[in-house]
């Protein structure tokens, strides 16, 4: 009797505790990310320029011969000289630097060309919003060193918002042909701040064969190309990705996104890649969907929770959000509100790969968790023993978890600590949970 | 355009006739009074309108409803009526108030058009329009007899509850087979009472009850489940009063007057005696029983018969059912003793529902290694089976407990239909079958539950006591067959209807089984599964006792993952695997259904009955679940040509090609060898290698190299594996049949394309299997005999395509030394025939040749060997004659020329001028592809093209095919297969040109229909009908205590149909259900001409002897397909079909597409002029 009132109480404590710990950092947001807003336009800092501000593996802009932009003279050198005759011959072509101030054009123009893109995309052409969202991904845009990739930018206000926030490097990574002309005709009247490409951000890594034409393209070229060297995953984050994720296959984005970060595939090779995205509201809120919601705490989810930090940036009515199609707001079946998308930030966590995983062995990870959160009212302990028998209470015992604890019930640091245990342990390695990783790694996802 | 307006000129005065008319009745009959009748109030309704507006208005401002209404009152009266008739009666089931609404707003239509006018349609597409409605009213009445014609809301009305309804049925089979009555009648009464499950009830469902109460005798039963037969507001049917009289029979001394009342009710009904004895379905002694109550009170009472003699109304095939006098029908070369005693053979097989059979891997050397692992297995099999038996009689008993709602369906009667040792050699026959690799737990349970249903219906025939009579009358219709019995000049099907009828008293042999519903054979399935994986354990030290001692279970359910969805699997422990493989058990387990049958089929008479003796087969092969194609056939009325044809192809007996079965063996032993086909064993596959993830001594990429090379191997191993098995299950079937004369009974896919039933040993097999089989029949070779012989093994070859035949035979010659030497010696000679295109039939002729040229008298040989005769590109052929198109006609050999044209070298040839042209303009990929385009690049893509192939799949066909060429630079594949499907597709184009036209006219009615919310339908020339089943995917989700099952259904006809899959799938589909009627003409003209004949689909077998007259009947059967004005008709159905729901709501959207698929259906392309050749 007295074991299980524990037990219970033991239960409740778990889960409040985590409800507590999100509940206010979301709430924060919600509270706060309105106020971010500058209504009265916005505040764009002057700070000397300086190289130092740039990006990690930048191409050295003194002799960069194979930059696209290298015809113009070097910025560094002719910096000076170059804002020096600006000011003394005005209205002439001069290339703008920071210290101008784009202007994010009339939004009516806006909403015209976004809505004549042919594909079914949001835009951003509020220039509240973007402003909004440019603070969102600082505060102190000028002094990072990450990169900024723009997704789909499309008429460009997001671009012109984060230039004018002070961002040191933007690439705008354009996968529809129309909106390239104006955004390249922008790129040059910059100083190397923009830099444009014909490519879809969500289309890099084809899996298919055949020829890879822009915009699809592999992340290994547009890293190259870019001059992004590969980064440890501790260090810094090396880029930080803004966009608003593609309504039609959204769920398997992400997923195809969390397996390529635990096996440090795609993007993630070159380190820490942080996500700023809009999803929308229903995605988030299974993404961050707490153990104990044994509807939507599955294994996306818990593979989320367990790589990244999560934060919620902002919420925005779809309303705010230009559409280029004449579907309306997608409307919500579940149980989920589906009213806004949400700017999430999803930034990996630097101790990810310690203790134990490796992205050789994360495959298995992945595994185990999505075997055990395909139904999430089972005991963990049945699950256990059907990879390796009786294995089961000693590991449990070792977590200090209940015996009789089920598998949604399980928090995502908790897994990754049995995963941990597992791997150790020389009864799991003769399992077939084993063997079964290396027979589907290739298809999870990424079909 | 002059005679279209002088026609309307016409119609027009002929309007303005009718309409005075009409104004006097109206002006007569006030309009309220005229309500009574529909039809009348509708067309003097309209009538009334248009006589103002012709007064006043020119006739191309007329409105275009008005303009059909005038159109039908324009030709009778009756006419009118009964189009009017047609128009309402599809609505029948909605409430009435819509049809008043329709009226009134049409009137309100009516008016508006005549005072605005605004709505101009262009003078031809009223007179199209009108013309067609014309059309469809003199036709009404013919397609109205045609009962297929139904308005597609009755169709689906009756399976829309047809899950449930069918899920009631069985459970209450299942506990009255069980004898478990109380729970039967409890079941039904509980059913009765909760008002919303009342209307899934219908008449024969409590008929169940009925018959069992009349079993028993007791009439107050029957009585009471009459009133409650009011009480639902049903109608009793003949089921109901066959019940009770049969129940009267039973008792002793049941009053006259109790019977007389029985009768006069039933005739009140409006049913009499006669309907009795024709409808209802018989088990055991009902009928006698029927008989003898109807006796007492008419004592000379004799139910009068009549045999099924519609006669078809096919034009093709008229003469061959009327005109019998030069008919040779083919007799079978057995006695009749012969072929009862293999009756009995059968019917022992069917009986035990399995069967076993040696492996052909039990004729290697026993190792002592592979001795232990069989007795292990042995040992385990055992232990098993009381495990489960223990576990499934304690399931049973719960479920028992349980269930205290009797309203429930649970599965507990469907867990009683078997012994409970036949449940258990069900689930450990699915262990041994297990694929190392798992299987999904769908399929599973689907087979599981299959197996279960199969033995149940089985079992039933037993209970029903048929297979005693089925006995009888198969003894007699041996008659008909065998050689030394007189000549008869009826089809197998007419003899056995005959019998039937003459055999009359006892149980019907089409005992109306229920199938059961999808989902219950899943959720049985699941049951039984769920009991395996609980309670099947193995010791895990038991291979290596080095690991400690754990019993662990040897089946496992875990979840693979594809794209974001998760599939339940099945999986086998790696130690039961290894087990198995190592034991290369002596002895393989099937269903009876897989193998051959040992003697001829029955032949089929009716959509449910056919094929094997006692195992249910299907007449069309469906999706799991689908209904829509049953219901259809069910309500045709004369399928007679289509079943003559299955029982036809069902009717060749065959026999093993024993020589070419043992080399084919002995290989398949030794090592298999891939480039003959014969899959090698596993220990020849990559040994996978053995790496450990955590070694920290290899590097990133090193690891992610040996991950992708396990992969591969894993892979390669799973792909080896059921290649392997596949392999094995045939020849050991083809081991077993060694000796024996077999014969395989047919069914057909949804467009009428044929197959044998025994699934992995057939004629339609691969290359090897086909190698393996010859007619059972011998004929002599006579004068063109070897000839034909040698021009088919050039044709294996795949050499001298454009070759005339004289060419082919030529050839044939000039390397007679080599055939005589393969035939010779095969394995350890020259191998000529290894390098063949068909390299086992290849060599199986070869050693026919030798055998007929070493005899004395080659012409007198007698030979068993099948000779193929292909049809070439088969769709195109179609589309040529369709179209009358002359050129593409002579392309694919349809008009007679001296060397045979290939349609493929044809189009490769002009590809290849085209990139040649592009070469000269500097074009990249042109030059790059320079020598490289040849027949085979573009022959698949060519021949898919008429199956709707799209520029995607063709690219990559192409793409494969560019591949395969090793000098073909890999980086330009991908450009270069972009640019030659541009070039295939164009070049088809322009050689078919009516081709084009008659697809895109398909594809688009079909994009109108299915958009207007119906799915296509249509009938073959023969009279068969064909629905496509592709609607919106439904999900239903099966709850089971292992995992919810998601069941996409996406051939529910409740949905709305899936419109891309309609229009793409609508011509391959036509196309298949000619090509399908084509095989059928052609089959039942060979059968009329003795001839021996077999189809696999578009290429046709025949013995040596008989090739020139089947390929006389061949071509004389397409021209006479031909002949007929099939896409006239095909429009005509279609406009009946879809268009006789009069729209006249002008302005809405529903009329303009209603009126666009009017003017489309209609619209027949254009054809060339009329060839006879």
């Amino acid at each position: 009797m007295s074991t299980q009132i524990y037990r219970a109480l033991e239960l409740m404590l778990r889960s409040s505790c985590c409800q507590t710990i999100r509940r206010r950092s979301c709430l924060r947001n919600a509270v706060l990310a309105p106020t971010a807003c500058v209504p009265g336009g916005p505040v764009f800092p002057k700070r000397a320029y300086s190289l130092d501000s740039l990006g990690p593996g930048r191409p050295s802009l003194g002799h960069s011969l194979h930059h696209p932009g290298s015809e113009r003279t070097s910025p560094s050198s002719a910096l000076v000289h170059r804002n020096l005759s600006a000011a003394a011959v005005q209205g002439q072509f001069r290339p703008l630097c920071r210290y101008d101030y784009l202007d994010l054009g009339e939004v009516e123009e806006n909403v015209r060309r976004a809505q004549a893109c042919k594909k079914t995309r949001h835009f951003i052409v509020d220039p509240d919003l973007a402003n909004a969202v440019a603070q969102h991904l600082g505060p102190d845009l000028q002094d990072s060193k990450s990169v900024i990739f723009e997704c789909n930018p499309g008429p460009g206000v997001l671009t012109r918002a984060l230039l004018n926030a002070g961002a040191q490097r933007v690439v705008a990574l354009e996968g529809d042909k129309t909106f390239l002309p104006d955004l390249q005709e922008m790129e040059e009247r910059l100083d190397g701040q923009l830099e444009v490409l014909h490519c879809d951000y969500f289309r890099l890594d084809p899996i298919g064969s055949g020829s890879v034409k822009a915009p699809t393209m592999f992340t290994d070229k547009l890293f190259t190309d870019l001059g992004i060297s590969e980064a440890a995953w501790t260090d810094d984050v090396p880029v930080k990705v803004v966009g608003i994720l593609p309504q039609r296959n959204e769920r398997g984005m992400l997923l195809k996104t969390v397996y390529a970060l635990f096996e440090r595939l795609s993007v993630f090779r070159y380190g820490r890649i942080e996500l700023n995205l809009f999803i929308s509201e229903k995605e988030y809120r299974k993404l961050v969907s707490p153990p104990g919601e044994m509807r939507y705490y599955r294994a996306f989810g818990v593979l989320w929770q367990m790589a990244c930090d999560i934060e919620l940036l902002h919420k925005e009515p779809w309303e705010s959000f230009i559409v280029s199609s004449r579907q309306s707001v997608p409307s919500s079946k579940g149980k989920f509100p589906n009213d806004h998308l949400c700017l999430v930030r999803l930034r990996p966590r630097a101790d990810l790969f310690s203790a134990g995983l490796t992205p050789s062995n994360a495959s298995t990870l992945l595994m185990m968790v999505k075997q055990c959160l395909a139904k999430r009212k089972v005991k963990l302990i049945d699950r256990l023993n059907l990879w390796s028998p009786d294995s089961g209470s000693k590991l449990l015992s070792e977590l200090g978890l209940p015996e009789d604890i089920l598998t949604g019930n399980v928090y995502p640091a908790e897994y990754l600590r049995l995963f941990q245990l597992m791997d150790k342990s020389q009864e799991f390695t003769q399992s077939w949970l084993y063997e079964e990783i290396l027979e589907n790694t290739q298809r999870e996802g990424w079909g | 355009m002059e005679k279209l307006s002088q026609e309307k000129k016409n119609k027009l005065k002929k309007q303005q006739h009718l309409e005075q008319k009409m104004q006097r009745i109206v002006k007569e009959k006030p309009l309220g009074q005229s309500k009574g009748s529909k039809s009348s109030l509708m067309a003097t309704g309209t009538s009334h309108k248009i006589i103002s507006s012709a007064a006043k208005k020119s006739k191309a401002d007329m409105k275009l409803s008005d303009k059909i209404y005038a159109a039908a009152s324009s030709t009778t009266a009756v006419a009118a009526a009964t189009s009017a008739k047609a128009a309402v009666a599809p609505k029948a089931p909605k409430p009435k108030q819509k049809d008043s609404k329709s009226k009134v707003s049409d009137k309100k239509a009516a008016k508006r058009a005549t005072t605005e006018g605004k709505v101009k349609v262009k003078d031809e597409d009223l007179a199209n329009v009108a013309e067609l409605k014309q059309r469809l009213n003199q036709q009404g009445q013919d397609w109205t007899s045609l009962s297929t014609t139904d308005s597609p809301q009755d169709g689906s009305k009756g399976s829309l509850c047809g899950d449930i309804q069918l899920s009631i049925r069985s459970y209450l089979e299942a506990c009255v087979f069980v004898g478990d009555i109380e729970r039967s009648q409890s079941f039904l009464l509980s059913q009765h009472r909760v008002m919303s499950r009342r209307k899934y009830l219908t008449t024969d469902v409590y008929n169940i009850m009925m018959r069992v109460w009349a079993k028993r005798g007791m009439l107050n039963q029957i009585g009471r489940i009459f009133i409650l037969l009011e009480e639902a507001g049903l109608k009793p049917n003949a089921g109901s009063y066959s019940a009770a009289l049969e129940c009267m029979g039973r008792q002793q001394n049941c009053s006259p007057k109790v019977i007389w009342r029985c009768l006069n009710k039933m005739r009140e009904d409006g049913l009499s005696v006669d309907d009795l004895f024709s409808q209802c379905v018989f088990r055991q002694d009902e009928r006698d029983m029927l008989l003898r109550a109807i006796h007492t009170v008419k004592p000379d009472y004799e139910p009068s018969l009549s045999l099924n003699a519609s006669q078809c109304s096919s034009p093709l095939v008229q003469d061959f059912y009327t005109k019998r006098e030069h008919h040779t029908y083919p007799k079978l070369d057995f006695t009749q003793e012969e072929l009862q005693e293999r009756f009995k053979r059968q019917l022992s097989v069917e009986e035990a529902c399995t069967v076993t059979i040696d492996s052909v891997e039990g004729l290697k050397p026993i190792t002592e290694n592979m001795a232990k692992m069989r007795e292990m297995l042995a040992e385990q099999r055992a232990q098993w089976h009381k495990v489960l038996l223990q576990a499934l009689r304690e399931s049973k008993m719960i479920l028992a407990k349980t269930n205290t709602k009797a309203y429930k369906l649970d599965l507990y009667p469907y867990l009683c239909l078997l012994e409970d040792k036949e449940y258990v050699d069900i689930m450990i026959q699915s262990v041994t079958n297990m694929p190392p690799s798992g299987e999904s737990l769908k399929i599973l349970a689907r087979d599981v539950g299959n197996r279960i249903y199969t033995k149940y219906c089985v079992r039933q025939k037993h209970q029903n006591q048929t297979v005693e009579k089925l006995g009888s009358i198969y003894d007699a219709y041996t008659d008909l067959l065998a050689k030394d019995t007189k000549v008869y000049n009826v089809l197998p099907r007419e003899q056995w209807c005959k019998l039937e009828m003459e055999q009359h008293s006892g149980p019907t042999l089409q005992g109306g089984e229920t199938t059961w519903p999808y989902i219950l054979i899943l959720e049985l399935g699941t049951f039984i599964v769920d009991i395996m994986v609980k309670n099947l354990k193995i010791n895990s030290d038991i291979l290596n006792p080095a690991y400690d001692r754990k019993l662990i279970p040897i089946l496992y359910h875990m979840y693979t993952f594809r794209s974001t969805r998760q599939v339940g699997f099945i999986k086998p422990h790696p130690i039961l695997t290894q087990m198995q493989q190592e034991a290369m058990e002596t002895k393989l387990t099937f269903d009876s259904s897989v193998m051959p049958m040992l003697c001829p089929p029955v032949p089929w008479t009716s959509v449910k009955f056919g094929a094997y003796l006692l195992t249910p087969a299907k007449l069309m092969r469906t999706l799991d679940g689908a209904m829509q194609h049953e219901e259809l056939l069910e309500k045709c009325e004369n399928l007679h040509p289509v079943f003559d044809s299955l029982n036809q192809l069902g009717n060749c007996a065959w026999r093993i090609n024993k020589p070419i079965l043992d080399i084919i063996i002995s290989i398949f032993n030794e090592r298999g060898s891939e480039k003959l086909d014969i899959p090698p064993p596993l220990s020849e596959a990559p040994k996978i290698p053995h790496f450990h993830p955590q070694d920290p001594t290899y590097t990133a990429s090193e690891k992610a190299h040996m991950k992708r090379e396990v992969i591969n191997a894993k892979k390669k191993c799973s792909e080896m594996h059921s290649l392997r098995m596949d392999a094995l299950y045939k020849l050991s079937i083809a081991h077993r049949m060694r000796d024996e004369l077999f014969w395989f009974p047919h069914n057909m896919d949804f467009r009428g394309r044929t197959y044998p039933c025994p699934p992995y040993f057939n004629h339609l097999g691969s290359d090897v299997t086909r190698a393996m089989l010859v007619f059972a029949e011998g004929k002599p070779l006579g004068p063109k005999g070897l000839d034909w012989l040698k021009i088919h093994l050039v044709n294996l070859t795949g050499l001298k395509k454009r070759s005339s035949l004289q060419g082919r035979l030529e050839y044939g010659n000039s390397i007679i030394e080599d055939i005589l030497d393969s035939a010779d010696d095969p394995l350890n000679g020259k191998k000529w025939w290894m390098e063949a295109d068909e390299p086992w039939q290849a060599l199986a002729c070869c050693m026919e040749i030798a055998n007929a040229v070493r005899s004395p008298d080659p012409t007198k040989f007698i030979s068993h060997f099948p000779v193929h005769q292909d049809g070439s590109c088969n769709g195109l052929q179609h589309y040529a004659a369709l179209g009358r198109d002359v050129i593409g006609a002579t392309s694919v050999n349809l008009v007679p020329c001296e060397v045979p044209q290939d349609v493929y070298s044809s189009v490769a040839q002009q590809v290849e001028e085209l990139r040649a042209r592009d070469a000269a303009k500097g074009l990249k990929i042109a030059q790059v592809l320079e020598g490289f385009i040849s027949r085979k690049v573009v022959k698949q893509t060519v021949m898919t093209v008429v199956y709707g192939v799209t520029r995607y799949g063709g690219r990559l066909q192409i793409e494969k095919r560019l591949k395969e060429i090793d000098e073909f630079p890999k980086n330009h594949v991908w450009d270069a297969s972009h640019y030659l499907v541009r070039l295939v597709f164009n070049g088809l184009k322009e050689m078919f040109t009516g081709t084009r036209e008659i697809q895109d006219w398909l594809t688009e009615s079909a994009r109108l229909i299915s958009k207007s919310g119906h799915t296509v339908e249509w009938v073959t020339p023969l009279g068969l009908p064909i629905i496509q089943p592709y609607h919106r995917t439904r999900n239903q989700v099966l709850k089971s205590t292992m995992q919810h099952i998601n069941l996409q259904i996406s051939h529910d006809a409740k949905e709305r149909p899936d419109t891309v899959k309609q229009k793409n799938a609508f011509p391959p589909n036509f196309i298949h259900s000619l090509d399908s009627t084509h095989m059928m003409l052609t089959s039942l003209h060979c059968y009329s001409a003795g001839l021996t004949f077999v189809s696999v689909h578009d290429c046709f077998w025949t013995h040596a002897l008989t090739v020139d007259t089947m390929n006389k009947i061949c071509r004389e059967q397409f021209v006479a397909l031909h002949s007929q004005p099939i896409l006239d008709e095909l429009s005509n159905f279609l406009l009946h079909k879809y268009c006789s729901t009069i729209q006249t709501e002008a302005r809405t959207k529903k009329y303009q597409e209603y009126r666009r698929l009017l003017l489309l259906l209609g619209k027949v392309p254009q054809t060339g002029e009329q060839e006879t050749g």
